[in-house]
C-alpha cells in the first residue's frame, strides 16, 4: 500500500500539505514538550536533563518497529522510502560538528525554528548561524570539501545486514540499548538534581 | 522513574520481541508501483526460449515449473511435459501462490503466443512474485522451433545457426518420438561427404591457435 508519494497515489500539492500539517504537529510538540528551552536540550550534556535522550531514543524506536511491522505486514514497501547511502567519514565528522553545535548553542536545526517562532532571540541567531554554515559550506564544497563528502563510501548499508544478525533480532537489541541507556540517564539525573539547590533548579527553568 | 516512563519503556520492549518473531515470518508481498513495473515490463529479461525450455525438459531439470496459463480445454488437447494448468484468471488464487513464491524453481509461465502468459506474469510482477519466466513466443513457437524447426534458407549457414538447427532436431526427435523425417534423413546421407570438411575445418582452427 504505502509509501503513498512515490507510488503516485498522492498528488504533489497534497504531499506537501500533509507535510506541513505534521511539521507544525511537530513544532508544538517540540515547544509543548519544552524542547524550545536550551537549557533543557544541552541538559543532556551536563547530566541535569535526560529528556533529550529518551525522546531521541524512543522517536527512533516507535519508527523502527513501526515500519519493521508495517514492512512485514505489506503495508509499506521500505525499498519505496528514502533511503541514503552511508559516507561513514562524513558522517562522524559532521555527527561530532553537530553536537559542538548543540553543546554550545543549545538548539538542534529543528528545535531553534520552534524556539525562534516563540520569539527566542539566541534561537534566531542559532538560526543565522545555521543559514552561514550552510552558504558557507555550498561555496567551499568544489575547493573543500568534495573529496571529503565522498570519503568512507558504503553504499547503502542496513545495519543488521552489515553485522549479519536477523532485523528482528537487531531491533530487539537496539531496544534493550535503548532501555539500559533510559535507566542509566535517570540516576545520573537524579544523583545531579540532589547535588542541586532548589534554587539552581528554578535558575534553570525546565 | 516515572509510571508513564516505565509503560512507555514496557511497549518498546514489547515491540522489540515481537519484531524478533516477525524475523522468521515470510513478509508479506507488496504492491509494485506502475513506474516500477513500467520499467520491468521494458525489460526483456523475463523471457526463455522455447531452445531453453527444451533443454532443460530434456535434461530433466528438477528445478524446472511450466505452468500453462491456458484454459483447462486447451490444456487436455496439448501441452508441454510436466507442465501444470493455472488458467490465467486463477493465477492470483491462494491456493495458487506457492508455485509462484518459491526461491527453487524456475517458474516458466507459457500460453498459446506470449500474450496470455505476458499477462499473467505481469499479475504476478505486480504482486512482488520475482524470477518467473515466460516462454517466448508460447507453444507456437514451441511447434515451429522445437516440433517442427526448419532448416534456415540459404546455404550459408553460420556455426551458431547450425548447432541450434542440429539441437532443434535432435530436441524434435525427443519429443515427437519420431526418427528424423525422410526429407531430414535424405539430407543427413550426403554426411559422410561432407565429414572430411569439418575435419579440415577442425584442423585450420587448432593450427591457427598453435
Amino acid at each position: 500500500m504505502g509509501p503513498l508519494y512515490p507510488q503516485e497515489l498522492l498528488n504533489p500539492e497534497y504531499n506537501l500539505l500533509i507535510g506541513a500539517l505534521i511539521g507544525i504537529g511537530f513544532g508544538f510538540l517540540l515547544e509543548a514538550s519544552g524542547f524550545t528551552n536550551t537549557r533543557k536540550l544541552a541538559g543532556i550534556f551536563y547530566g541535569y536533563d535526560a529528556t533529550v535522550i529518551k525522546v531521541f531514543f524512543t522517536a527512533a524506536l516507535t519508527g523502527l518497529i513501526g515500519l519493521f511491522i508495517l514492512h512485514n505486514m505489506g503495508w509499506i514497501d521500505i525499498t519505496l522510502t528514502f533511503y541514503p547511502k552511508t559516507f561513514w567519514i562524513p558522517t562522524l565528522i559532521g555527527g561530532i560538528i553537530m553536537a559542538l553545535g548543540f553543546v554550545i548553542g543549545g538548539f538542534c536545526p529543528g528545535t531553534s525554528l520552534s524556539a525562534a517562532v516563540t520569539g527566542k532571540v539566541d534561537a534566531m541567531a542559532f538560526i543565522g548561524g545555521v543559514l552561514l554554515g550552510i552558504f558557507g559550506f555550498i561555496f567551499t564544497y568544489d575547493g573543500l570539501w568534495q573529496s571529503l563528502r565522498t570519503s568512507g563510501k558504503m553504499g547503502k548499508v542496513n545495519i543488521a545486514q552489515w553485522i549479519g544478525i536477523k532485523e528482528g533480532l537487531f531491533i530487539f537489541l537496539f531496544t534493550i540499548i535503548a532501555i539500559v541507556t533510559f535507566v542509566v540517564f535517570q540516576k545520573w539525573q537524579d544523583s545531579w538534581k540532589r547535588k542541586m539547590d532548589d534554587s539552581d533548579i528554578d535558575d534553570l527553568g525546565l | 522513574m516515572k509510571r508513564r516512563e516505565f509503560l512507555i519503556m514496557a511497549l518498546l520492549l514489547l515491540g522489540g520481541i515481537i519484531a524478533i518473531f516477525m524475523s522468521d515470518i515470510k513478509p508479506l508481498k507488496h504492491i509494485i508501483g506502475p513506474k516500477q513495473l513500467l520499467h520491468e515490463v521494458n525489460k526483456k529479461g523475463r523471457y526463455i526460449s522455447t531452445d531453453e525450455v527444451a533443454k532443460m525438459i530434456m535434461e530433466k531439470d528438477p528445478t524446472l515449473l511450466l505452468i500453462d496459463v491456458r484454459s483447462p480445454e486447451e490444456y487436455k488437447k496439448y501441452t508441454l511435459d510436466g507442465a501444470i494448468n493455472i488458467p490465467a484468471e486463477k493465477i492470483m488464487d491462494d491456493s495458487n501462490k506457492d508455485y509462484f513464491d518459491s526461491d527453487v524453481y524456475t517458474v516458466v509461465l507459457f500460453s498459446n503466443g506470449s500474450s496470455l502468459a505476458d499477462q499473467s506474469w505481469l499479475r504476478l510482477r505486480s504482486y512482488d512474485y520475482k524470477g518467473n519466466k515466460v516462454m517466448k513466443g508460447g507453444l507456437n513457437e514451441w511447434y515451429r522451433t522445437i516440433l517442427n524447426p526448419q532448416k534456415p534458407a540459404g546455404d550459408a549457414m553460420s556455426g551458431k545457426m547450425e548447432k541450434q538447427f542440429l539441437f532443434r532436431k535432435g530436441a524434435q526427435v525427443y519429443f515427437t518420438g519420431a526418427t528424423p523425417v525422410a526429407g531430414g534423413a535424405k539430407k543427413a546421407k550426403p554426411a559422410p561427404t561432407g565429414k572430411p570438411i569439418v575435419k579440415r575445418k577442425k584442423k585450420e582452427v587448432t593450427g591457427g591457435c598453435g
